[in-house]
């Protein structure tokens, strides 16, 4: 028996317990686990499109520059919701944990834990990768509250009018002017 | 093995237990407290706004001060809880829907998946049922007898400073979008149940700035943004002479003109704030292109109700100001511009608070002929409708290759969606001045369209994490059809939506834009007379 025939024969297995180790993350999971269609359930859905996507990245495994579009999909989600970075990052580790229990059970198979190697290595990079793709979704939201500022729709709020403003902004110029 | 290493996993080593969300809840809601940290709640109101919104006639925001969400001592008035329970008492007098709403919840959850802000955040107490339980549990235990017999029991609970701050975290996690309502067998409007929750803080000062601010400004100059009437005139003459760069075309703008047959309001942000300016470049064009005789109004200078999001005494009085603009001009109706909440309360709560508006007329399209029933007792159109009855005239010449840059998909604004029914009318205009256009997903669409995630004055930057979350399920929705058809832009027709959504997609679908319909029928329409130079981008090139 072969690995790759044991992950496909389990990829569905596999996939289905990471996917709610994942979700299993949120304080509501049962919803998330249950509801299948992604439009009703944005994050349940991406996260089990996503990690299949993963799953079988990981299994032949591909090239790591292929992981980043499933990674995103998924860090992009988990990256502005209540998570430390390591919590957000951490159930992309877990298919190493759940492959090997599935695997060990699995008396014909068992003997492939031994084979893993390359396997869980590419996990590790991709571990690595979700944690620059957090990290850009960390400055791409801060880079979004900033053209907010400057786009003018905090004026909203923080600004008295305009017209009492440009006042303000010509008595400090003056007090620059002054100054040298 | 390796269970136990799995559990270790989730939870992280440096920070603190609060926040590792960590899975399911181990205690009752009742006993998780809501917990105000950075990024997790919209600044609390300035005193001085508050202090000068308690001082106009009319208006009750009482206890004005310095605090702060994140303090233990809210700096509450004194015997702030007969205040609530009081005001909760004169509410369920006066309100019969909130008695009704109290009471004939059964808990059957069909609203508890619909809710953008649990879609994206995962957080029980976002379920629009669960939501509503904060203000019902306290309902049971002062206003019902099975409460008061057997409390916790029958789900009942005391009003403590624990649940008064639950009230706020929850209360400003929720943009009385209704798509919850769409979904209750009993046509619970749990927005409402929000509305209520927000006044019944007002009454012991608890409220956030991105509010109470544009709502004072409106207050003292007519608009949001606190333009006087000089810079509010100056900002329509700017686009004015940006349309005439342009196109060629000289546009004739007139400001507080009586006698003119029309008054026409838009929200604030549409003649100050992109992308929303490139709409109000489409009014202009529009009007001009049918030889509308229509004004402008200074004081009037806004459509959108910050009142709606506060208390239903300021909604009244904001709303009154524009009818009352509309009485002295002496015009015949009113059009309204792409605007969201400002047709949710014109069109559910204006005819009992200030209607019927008899002084008016009932609209009447001088061009086309058409008379507007459905605006019979408010006598305001919407601008969608009155353009969409012009292209069904024949009246418009429109070129669409002239938006030959734009593959749109059209977002459902909550409250002309679903407060109005409107969601025809915009799909008419975009078959008729776009070549390409595409839906999202049907169950994030007309009825069942998803909030912006922004709405009832959550536009504020220090929540924006927050922002993204909500907006989620929409932006997922918009991703797809990028995905699928190459979609670069999306329409919608409501200024916090043109605001909100062009963050949403900067963070989710950079590169897709957002603009108003009205854009693109600025965009498409041939004047007469033009000197158009090529705009690759329609009214957005830079020329």
């Amino acid at each position: 028996m072969k690995l790759d025939e044991a992950f496909r024969n389990y990829r569905e297995k596999i996939v289905d317990r990471w996917v709610e180790y994942t979700l299993s993350t949120y304080k509501s999971s049962s919803f998330f686990i249950k509801e299948k269609d992604k439009f009703a359930n944005p994050v349940g859905g991406n996260t089990r499109e996503a990690l299949d996507a993963l799953f079988g990245l990981l299994a032949k495994n591909a090239d790591p520059q292929e992981f980043v579009a499933p990674l995103e999909q998924i860090m992009r989600i988990r990256a502005i919701q209540e998570f430390a970075a390591s919590v957000a990052v951490g159930p992309i580790h877990a298919v190493k944990h759940i492959t090997r229990e599935i695997l060990s059970k699995d008396k014909e198979r068992c003997h492939l834990v031994q084979e893993l190697y390359d396997f869980e290595f590419a996990v590790d990079l991709a571990v690595l990768a979700a944690f620059d793709l957090y990290m850009q979704c960390r400055e791409r939201l801060y880079q979004v509250r900033i053209k907010e500022i400057k786009t003018g729709n905090y004026i909203l709020t923080d600004s008295k009018c305009p017209t009492n403003l440009l006042k303000i902004n010509i008595q400090e110029s003056l007090k620059t002017v002054e100054n040298h | 093995m390796a269970v136990p290493k799995l559990e270790q996993l989730s939870k992280s080593v440096v920070q603190g237990p609060s926040l590792a969300t960590g899975a399911v809840p181990t205690k009752d809601w009742m006993d998780i407290p809501a917990i105000f940290k950075p990024g997790n709640y919209a600044y609390q109101a300035k005193q001085e706004k508050v202090a000068y919104l308690n001082s106009q006639p009319g208006l009750s925001f009482p206890n004005a001060r310095e605090w702060s969400p994140e303090d233990d001592d809210w700096k509450l008035p004194e015997g702030w809880k007969d205040i609530i329970l009081k005001g909760l008492k004169e509410r369920l007098d006066k309100f019969r829907s909130l008695k009704i709403f109290m009471d004939c919840c059964v808990r059957c959850g069909a609203c508890a998946d619909k809710c953008h802000f649990f879609l994206g955040t995962g957080d029980p107490k976002n379920m629009p049922v669960l939501r509503a339980e904060l203000l019902r549990s306290v309902y049971r235990n002062d206003f019902t007898i099975g409460g008061k017999i057997l409390g916790k029991m029958a789900g009942a609970r005391e009003m403590t400073v624990g649940v008064l701050k639950e009230w706020f975290m929850y209360s400003y996690q929720c943009t009385e979008c209704r798509r919850c309502s769409v979904f209750c067998p009993y046509g619970i409007d749990t927005a409402e149940v929000t509305m209520m929750l927000r006044e019944l803080l007002h009454l012991v000062g608890v409220g956030i700035n991105w509010i109470l601010e544009p709502a004072s400004n409106s207050n003292r100059t007519g608009n949001h943004m606190g333009l006087q009437p000089h810079t509010f005139k100056d900002n329509v003459d700017f686009l004015a002479d940006d349309v005439e760069n342009l196109t060629g075309i000289k546009i004739n703008t007139s400001f507080n003109r009586k006698g003119a047959e029309v008054l026409f309001i838009t929200p604030s942000a549409d003649v100050f704030a992109e992308p929303g300016l490139y709409t109000a470049m489409g009014y202009l064009l529009l009007f001009e292109h049918i030889g509308l005789d229509y004004t402008w109004s200074t004081y009037a200078s806004e459509g959108g109700n910050f009142g709606l999001f506060t208390n239903n005494e300021l909604m009244k009085k904001l709303n009154g100001k524009m009818y009352a603009e509309a009485k002295r001009l002496g015009v015949k109706y009113i059009i309204g511009g792409e605007c969201g909440h400002m047709w949710r309360v014109v069109h559910q709560y204006m005819d009992t608070m200030n209607g019927p508006a008899d002084f008016l007329e009932v609209p009447k399209s001088s061009v086309t002929g058409t008379t507007f029933n459905n605006a019979a007792s408010t006598k305001m159109v919407h601008i969608s409708e009155f353009t969409a009855d012009l292209i069904r005239h024949g009246k418009l010449k429109l070129d669409k290759s002239r938006n030959a840059h734009v593959k749109a998909t059209f977002h459902d604004s909550c409250n002309p969606a679903r407060a109005m029914g409107l969601m025809d009318e915009p799909r008419y205009i975009l078959d008729h001045v776009v070549d390409n256009w595409v839906e999202m997903p049907e169950n994030t669409i007309r009825e069942q369209t998803f909030c912006c995630g922004s709405g009832t004055g959550l536009n504020t930057d220090e929540i924006m994490e927050l922002r993204m979350r909500a907006g989620l399920p929409r932006a997922n929705a918009v991703k797809h059809v990028i995905d699928k058809h190459d979609v670069n832009t999306l329409s919608c027709v409501c200024a916090i939506d043109r605001a909100t959504l062009t963050s949403l997609m900067d963070y989710w679908n950079p590169g897709c834009k957002v603009c108003g319909v009205s854009e693109l029928v600025g965009n498409a329409l041939v004047m007469d007379g033009e000197n158009r130079q090529e705009l690759d981008e329609g009214l957005r090139t830079l020329v």
